[in-house]
C-alpha cells in the first residue's frame, strides 16, 4: 500500500486500485505521476531531511539482511563447541567479539540471533494485529452493547505493566519460546484492538463511508474494503513501533530465565550466561547487549520517523 | 462532580480488579504443571500428594476454588508459597518495601532531572543541551534495563570497585529499626550516619538504571509540551506585552507544558515495576521483582499469582490517581 492511500484525508472515495482510472487514460497518468513525485519527496524528507531516519534504515535493513543469511555469513558455526581451546577468548582477528564459555564465537551467535528475534516479532505482532484489529473493528463498527463488553474485556488486559503480565504468563506456561510468543501476543493485542476501534469510530463517521451504504454496500465490504484500509497507516507506525518493544520483551524475558532456552543465540538468553562471566569476559556481556540496543534503537527511530511522515497530526516531536 | 466521578473510577476498579483476579486464577489453572506434586515433591508418593490436592482444596470444582481464592485475596491471604513453605503475604511484607524504595528514589531522581532538561531543552532548540536531552529521550527506550544494570555494575563496581555489586546492605549489617521500611530513611531517622551512607551506597547504582528509562520519558514529554506551548497565542501576547523570557516559562508556560508528563505518571510506574524486576535481578535487590522471578524458577504459582495481583493492584491505584490528580491541575477536562 502507498504511504498516499493510507494517509487519512486524502482518500477518495471507492478507491481500490481497481478502481482507479489506469495510466492509459491522460489525467489518469497526470494523478499518478503527481502521487509518485509526492511520494518520492516524502520519502526524500524522510531520509535526507533526518540523518537519524537514514540510520535507523540502514540498521534495519542490515537487521533484516542478517536475519535471513545471517548463519551464512557467519566466520564460525554459532553451536560449534570448543572447550579445551578457545574457552573466553578475548576479541581477536579469528573472533572478533571473543569466543563464550564453551568456545563459540560470539560474533557468529549474535548475528544467528537476529534471526530468533525477527520470527518473534513476526509471529508476535501477526497475532496480535489480526485479533486486535478483528476485537476493535467489530467494536467500532457495531457499538453500544457489543462495543462495551469488548472495550472493558480490553481494558482488563491494559490494567497490567504489559511486561509484567507477559512475565505472568510466560512463567505458568511454562519456559519456551513458543510460550514467550503466546505471552507476548496476548499482551500485544489490546493496544491494537484500542487503536482500531477509534480508527473505526472516526473512519465511519465520514463522507465516503455515508456514500458507501447510500449506494447500498454491505457492512462487511464497507468494513474490509474501504474503513479498514484507512486506518492503516496507523496500525502501520504502531507496527513500526512495537517490533523493538518485541525483541526487547522477549531478550527481557529470554535474560529472566523465561524465554529462548539455551543454546539458542537469542541475545537475552545470551546475556542471561554472560552475567555469570561478566568480571572476566566483557565482551561477552558487552555485544549483545548493543546488538539489542541498535536494533530497538533502529525500529524506534523508523517508527517515529514514519509517524511524522504519514500522520503529521500526532507528531510527538 | 468530582465525587461522582470517583465514585465511577472506583466501581470501575472492582471490574478490573474482578478482571485481574479472573486471568490470574485461569492463568493458574490451566496450566499441565501438578501444584500438589509440586508441593509433595518428586518422591511423595499418590497417596501423599492426594491428601495435599485435598489439604489445599486442589480437588474443588474450579469455580469453588475460584470463590475459595477470591475470599481469601480479600483477606489479604494469598495462600502459601509451595517455595518457602510460608504465607505468601508475609514474603510480600517483607519484599515489597524494598521495591518501593528502589522506585520511589528512581522515580524523584527521573522527575527531578527530566522536567528541567525537558524545559530548558524546549527553551533552548537545538543548542548542546537540547542534544543531550535528545540523546536520553533516544537511548533510554532503546537501551535494555537489564544490560545498562549490568554495564554499570561492570565498570563501576567490576573495573573501579567505586559501588556494591548488589543487595540492600552488605551482608552482617543489620538494618535500621524498622520505621518507614525504607532503610536509607529509616537510618537518618535512627540517627545512624554510618549506615545511611552505607544504604545509599547500594541504592545508587539500581536507582539511576532504573530511573534511565523514565528520565528518557519525562524529558520527551516535557520537551514536547513545552515547544507545543511556546508557540501558541496566549505566550506570544505575554511576550509582547513585555514580560522576561523567566517569567514567561515558569508562570505561563510551565504548568500547561506539564500535563502531557501528569499522564505519562501512570506509563511510568508501570516502567518502573517491570524495570524494577530486572535491575532487581541482576542487583540481588531483595524485593517484590527479584521474589517473583524466583517464584517463576520455581514455578511458585501461588506467590507469581499473589506478586502479579499485587502489581496490577499498585499500578490500578496509581492511575486512578494520575486520572484524579489531572482533574484538579486541567479542569477542562470532562470525564462524564
Amino acid at each position: 500500500m502507498s504511504s498516499e492511500q493510507a494517509r487519512p484525508g486524502t482518500f477518495v472515495p471507492g478507491t481500490p486500485a481497481e478502481d482507479q482510472p489506469g495510466p492509459e487514460t491522460p489525467l489518469g497518468g497526470l494523478v499518478k505521476r503527481r502521487a509518485s513525485n509526492q511520494m518520492r519527496r516524502n520519502l526524500k524528507r524522510f531520509l535526507i531531511g533526518n540523518r537519524l531516519n537514514l540510520i535507523g534504515v540502514i540498521i534495519v535493513v542490515i537487521f533484516f539482511f542478517l536475519a535471513m543469511f545471517g548463519e551464512a555469513v557467519a566466520p564460525h558455526d554459532p553451536y560449534k563447541q570448543d572447550i579445551t581451546g578457545s574457552k573466553l577468548l578475548a576479541p581477536s582477528t579469528t573472533h572478533i567479539f571473543g569466543t563464550d564459555e564453551l568456545g563459540r564465537d560470539v560474533f557468529s551467535r549474535i548475528l544467528a540471533g537476529t534471526r530468533v528475534s525477527l520470527q518473534v516479532a513476526v509471529v508476535v505482532l501477526t497475532f496480535a494485529v489480526i485479533f486486535g484489529t478483528l476485537v476493535g473493528a467489530v467494536s467500532g463498527f457495531f457499538g453500544g452493547i457489543v462495543d462495551e463488553i469488548l472495550m472493558r474485556f480490553t481494558d482488563m488486559f491494559l490494567a497490567f505493566p504489559a511486561l509484567i503480565l507477559a512475565i505472568a504468563i510466560a512463567a505458568t506456561l511454562g519456559k519456551s519460546l513458543t510460550n514467550t510468543m503466546i505471552a507476548l501476543a496476548t499482551v500485544f493485542w489490546p493496544w491494537y484492538a484500542r487503536l482500531v476501534r477509534a480508527q473505526v469510530l472516526s473512519i465511519r463517521e465520514r463522507e465516503f463511508v455515508e456514500a458507501g451504504r447510500s449506494i447500498g454496500l454491505s457492512s462487511s465490504r464497507l468494513m474490509f474494503r474501504h474503513i479498514l484500509p484507512n486506518s492503516a497507516s496507523v496500525v502501520i507506525i504502531q507496527i513500526t513501533l512495537d517490533v523493538g518493544f518485541a525483541i526487547l520483551s522477549t531478550s527481557s524475558l529470554s535474560f529472566i530465565g523465561l524465554g529462548a532456552q539455551p543454546p539458542s543465540p537469542e541475545w537475552g538468553t545470551m546475556l542471561s550466561t554472560a552475567r555469570n562471566y561478566f568480571r572476566d569476559a566483557w565482551w561477552y556481556t558487552t555485544f549483545p547487549g548493543v546488538a539489542l540496543t541498535l536494533t530497538v534503537f533502529a525500529f524506534n527511530v523508523l517508527g517515529d520517523g514514519l509517524q511524522d511522515a504519514l500522520d503529521p497530526r500526532s507528531s510527538r516531536r | 462532580m468530582i465525587v461522582r466521578l470517583i465514585v465511577r473510577r472506583m466501581l470501575f476498579l472492582v471490574l478490573v480488579l474482578f478482571g485481574i483476579s479472573l486471568i490470574t486464577f485461569t492463568l493458574s489453572h490451566v496450566v499441565p504443571a501438578d501444584p500438589a506434586r509440586m508441593i509433595a515433591g518428586p518422591r511423595a508418593s499418590k497417596s501423599t500428594v492426594e491428601k495435599i490436592r485435598h489439604q489445599y482444596g486442589l480437588d474443588d470444582p474450579a469455580p469453588v476454588q475460584y470463590v475459595n481464592y477470591v475470599k481469601g485475596v480479600l483477606r489479604l491471604d494469598f495462600g502459601t508459597s509451595f517455595a518457602s513453605r510460608k504465607p505468601v503475604r508475609d514474603d510480600l511484607e517483607r519484599y515489597l518495601p524494598a521495591t518501593i524504595e528502589l522506585g520511589l528514589y528512581a522515580f524523584i531522581l527521573a522527575t527531578a532531572i527530566g522536567v528541567p532538561l525537558g524545559v530548558a531543552s524546549a527553551v533552548k532548540r537545538d543548542s548542546w543541551l537540547d542534544t543531550i536531552s535528545r540523546f536520553i529521550s533516544i537511548s533510554g527506550l532503546a537501551l535494555p534495563v537489564f544490560w545498562l544494570a549490568l554495564m554499570v555494575q561492570f565498570v563501576f563496581f567490576g573495573k573501579l570497585g567505586w559501588l556494591p555489586d548488589g543487595q540492600r546492605l552488605p551482608i552482617g549489617v543489620d538494618p535500621p529499626r524498622t520505621i518507614t521500611s525504607l532503610y536509607a530513611v529509616d537510618a537518618l531517622i535512627t540517627g545512624d550516619l554510618n549506615l545511611f551512607w552505607l544504604s545509599v551506597q547500594h541504592l545508587i547504582m539500581p536507582v539511576v538504571v532504573l530511573a534511565y528509562g523514565s528520565l528518557a520519558v519525562i524529558t520527551r514529554m516535557v520537551r514536547g509540551g513545552m515547544i507545543e506551548v511556546l508557540n501558541q497565542d496566549y505566550i506570544r501576547t505575554a511576550r509582547a506585552k513585555g514580560l522576561g523570557k523567566n517569567t514567561i516559562v515558569v508562570r505561563h508556560a510551565l504548568k500547561n507544558a506539564l500535563l502531557p508528563a501528569v499522564t505519562s505518571l501512570g506509563l511510568q510506574v508501570g516502567l518502573l515495576l517491570s524495570g524494577a524486576f530486572l535491575v532487581e535481578l541482576v542487583f540481588s535487590w531483595p524485593g517484590i521483582g527479584r521474589y517473583s522471578v524466583q517464584a517463576i524458577q520455581q514455578i511458585d504459582y501461588n506467590a507469581i499469582m499473589a506478586t502479579t495481583l499485587v502489581i496490577a493492584l499498585i499500578f490500578v491505584l496509581m492511575n486512578l490517581v494520575v486520572d484524579i490528580l489531572y482533574l484538579f491541575l486541567d479542569p477542562r477536562i470532562d470525564y462524564s
